[in-house]
């Protein structure tokens, strides 16, 4: 058993640092740039003048399809879309490509959710205390609310990254050599799938883990200004 | 002097100020008081455009604004740099410590440098007596210093006008008196103050001037010594009412 350990493991880590890891990574950099624009769209109101407001309407109502569109169907039936059907209509992708294509939209779709619901929940008091202080609306949000919302979408959004993080597992089915797809392959040699499936979920569990503990660090640093805490 | 005009003000078709007009002086402290939902904090946030009134205007020495019209948000910069506001619940930022509490508005809105802007917190700090709390966070300390702090936050920025919505309602007696006290000074000092409060002591020994609304309509406007000597029945029953002792406001005539 420690033989075929030892041979397959190489292998499997050079494809999580290869493909797993700036997969997620990438992924995830991405879906929260997105995720944060999807937010601050959804969650601004737009000012009276007609001139603004129709347009902003039009906008909002497209990220609204979007968040709507990715949350309702399956992460796999997405990637498929991705790689195997647009090159239907001529876009052809490269398979690293298509994937992180279709896991920024995913991840967005459900973490603007996320940061929505944070930045509604610093109360209108302190958007009260900014403007008197002549605090525009921009920098409202961006020195006063958001630093806020921060702390509160930090746990789910850390639910999102490992959440990712495992889901790029689906990866392989678009052929992308990522881990869990190399493990496969040895299996197909080695006959052995109990060893080498446990052996992936091994190596997802460690490095869920490490982020876990990233995530725990996360919270102390930015809640060390709430009551009770510990720093 | 601040002058409002014809304010009017309506919340679902209920209307809580009817066309009201005050001035508020210069150099003076102003008083509004008036029972519980009479309009008095919408009166007041209405200055600050933290209400928007559906009509009526403002003006100060240098400028008019008219309710009713588009305000830009150029313009609203420009009131907001005359008034600062002080709550009730202080909304002091949580995520800041002491001192950036108070610098962040000059860094940001004044374009102090940080130094300047620093030493100026604490030169304030140091006059509310919490020179020693300036790396705490808000949630660290009691309501009284919290709301001392704010006091620091609106004066950081030089206002004409300090703004007060029942500064002390949220306060122990204890700590309220500390607050008043600073308020006491800053009056003394010559500070243009508009409060909103429950507590007549403070109106009686503080202000130079009363306005009473009830109902969304001014009852009472004019100097606080007219309005403790010489009480309509309307402010004597309001008197009797806010007092356990049933011949409060015969006592004071």
């Amino acid at each position: 058993m420690w033989h075929i350990i030892i041979t397959s493991l190489p292998e499997m880590l050079v494809a999580m640092v290869q493909y797993t890891i700036p997969l997620a990574i990438i992924a995830f950099i991405f879906g929260l740039i997105l995720a944060v624009i999807t937010a601050l769209i959804k969650f601004i109101e737009p000012s009276g003048n007609k001139l603004v407001k129709y347009p902003y309407m039009v906008i909002r109502a497209i990220f609204s399809f979007y968040v709507w569109l990715f949350r309702s169907t399956p992460l796999l039936v997405q990637l498929f879309i991705i790689f195997f059907g647009l090159p239907n209509i001529g876009v052809q992708l490269d398979p690293f490509i298509a994937a992180v294509i279709g896991f920024s939209l995913n991840t967005g779709a459900y973490a603007s959710e996320t940061i929505r619901s944070a930045l509604l929940s610093v109360p209108q008091d302190q958007w009260d205390a900014a403007y008197t202080l002549g605090f525009s609306t921009p920098q409202t949000l961006m020195k006063i609310v958001l630093p806020q919302a921060v702390r509160i979408a930090l746990p789910p959004l850390s639910n999102s990254f490992i959440g990712l993080f495992k889901d790029t597992s689906l990866a392989s089915s678009i052929t992308i050599l990522e881990m869990f797809q190399v493990s496969q392959q040895i299996t197909a040699k080695n006959f052995q799938p109990l060893l080498m499936y446990s052996l992936a979920a091994f190596l997802y569990a460690i490095i869920c883990t490490l982020l876990s503990w990233l995530q725990h660090y996360l919270e102390r640093r930015t809640s060390q200004y709430v009551k009770g805490s510990e720093a | 002097m601040i002058s409002l005009k014809n304010i009017v003000k309506t919340y679902d078709g209920k209307t809580v100020l009817h066309d009201i007009s005050v001035d508020f002086p210069s150099g003076k402290t102003t008083v509004i008081l008036g029972p519980s939902g009479s309009g008095k904090s919408t009166l007041l946030r209405s200055i600050d455009l933290l209400v928007r009134p559906e009509s009526g205007s403002i003006s100060f020495e240098d400028f008019n604004y008219d309710y009713s019209q588009p305000i830009s948000s150029k313009e609203s910069f420009k009131l907001r740099r005359k008034t600062s506001m002080v709550f009730q619940n202080w909304n002091l930022f949580p995520n800041l410590t002491v001192l950036r509490n108070i610098t962040e508005a000059p860094i940001n809105v004044l374009k102090l440098s940080k130094d300047e802007a620093e030493s100026k917190a604490r030169d304030l700090l140091d006059r509310v007596g919490l020179a020693d709390l300036e790396e705490r966070y808000p949630s660290q300390l009691s309501g009284g210093q919290q709301q001392r702090i704010s006091i620091c936050r609106a004066l950081a920025m030089n206002p004409e006008y300090i703004l007060l919505d029942e500064p002390t309602s949220a306060l122990d007696p204890e700590l309220e008196t500390q607050v008043l006290r600073i308020l006491e000074e800053l009056a003394k000092a010559g500070q243009s103050m508009i409060i909103v409060t429950h507590n007549m002591d403070f109106a009686r020994l503080v202000s130079d001037k009363i306005v009473f609304i009830e109902d969304g309509e001014k009852v009472f406007d004019n100097d606080t010594k007219e309005f403790f000597e010489h009480p309509t029945s309307r402010i004597k029953d309001f008197l009797s009412g806010i007092s356990i002792d049933p011949d409060a406001a015969d006592n004071k005539e």
